[in-house]
């Protein structure tokens, strides 16, 4: 039986940004993933979004923190109680 | 450089007030639970303050001071909500209470009307699309940390802090838009420009930096 509420190109894009953060309803995850399954001009364009945003996610994460930090804070907090 | 903030610029007093004005607080954070709390996200809080501030010592007085504030407005946080929007709330109203916005590097990219994929219309007009099967992440790749980081620091700073706590934490919009006190609408529509801005910034510094003309020369020899 054909479904008949599968997203068009225009509302699967729509939902772009709220699909690569996990902010979509279970249903309207759904309704994307299908229609990037059967768009390969869509699916290729979530994939290199998503790319971006993972690449960019991990670059931003290298990032340590200096060791002395936490027990400089610690001890200042000591002092406060 | 980062400064500490006088009393009547202290980040946790209007935080403390919407706090009274909603709902008492009837159980108050130990001070051993309140540093174990802390400890668990003293590296994201770093992560965050070092991009905001964009150098480590500025960075490390920031964290330092959210610290003391957060602990000296201990009373305010109700145990069960979220420590880690609350204290990241503390440190981004710390940060804007002593940020001076001359220090900010002038925007050199013209954002207005970015349009939508903008990295990949011009990987594709560029040769970049057809090289190996994420060519996204060879671009960024070769982009490398500091020019990420410095390709956020270009955005105007209302996009930029959202991309931040979305890009580096990964919080959802519900906390975002509770560290920023903003509605979760607000935080979508800015950070759907903030991608667009920070995808023209990035596309810029890998054209400064050669990285376009590099990859497009690659992608026709193959």
């Amino acid at each position: 039986m054909t479904r008949l509420n599968r997203y068009t190109c225009e509302e699967a894009f729509r939902r772009l940004d709220d699909y690569l953060d996990h902010e979509l309803s279970p249903e309207e995850t759904v309704l994307v993933r299908e229609h990037l399954e059967i768009c390969a001009g869509c699916a290729r364009e979530f994939n290199f979004e998503r790319s971006v945003v993972e690449g960019v996610e991990q670059k931003l994460q290298q990032i340590d923190m200096p060791d002395t930090l936490q027990s400089r804070i610690l001890k200042l907090l000591k002092d406060q109680r | 450089m980062y400064a500490m903030c006088d009393v009547s610029d202290d980040p946790t007093t209007d935080v403390a007030d919407a706090i009274a004005s909603t709902k008492p607080v009837a159980v108050t954070l130990s001070a051993d639970d309140f540093q174990a709390m802390l400890i668990d996200v003293l590296p994201s809080l770093y992560r965050y303050a070092f991009r905001l501030t964009r150098n480590r010592a500025d960075a490390e007085d920031l964290v330092q001071d959210t610290a003391l504030r957060a602990f000296r407005a201990i009373g305010q946080f109700e145990p069960g909500t979220n420590f880690k929007a609350w204290i990241f709330r503390i440190l981004t109203r710390g940060f804007w209470a002593s940020h001076r916005r001359g220090q900010r590097r002038p925007n050199t990219v013209d954002f207005d009307d970015t349009p939508d994929l903008y990295l990949y219309a011009r990987s594709a007009e560029n040769g970049l699309q057809w090289q190996g099967d994420d060519p996204a992440r060879a671009l960024i790749d070769r982009l490398g940390a500091e020019r990420v980081a410095e390709a956020i620091g270009q955005l105007p700073e209302e996009y930029g802090v959202v991309c931040t706590l979305c890009f580096i934490e990964d919080f959802a919009y519900h906390e975002v838009a509770e560290v920023l006190e903003v509605p979760v609408g607000t935080v979508r529509s800015r950070l759907h420009r903030g991608r667009k801005m920070l995808q023209k910034a990035l596309w810029y510094l890998a054209q400064e930096a050669g990285i376009v003309n590099d990859l497009s020369k690659r992608g026709a020899a193959t």
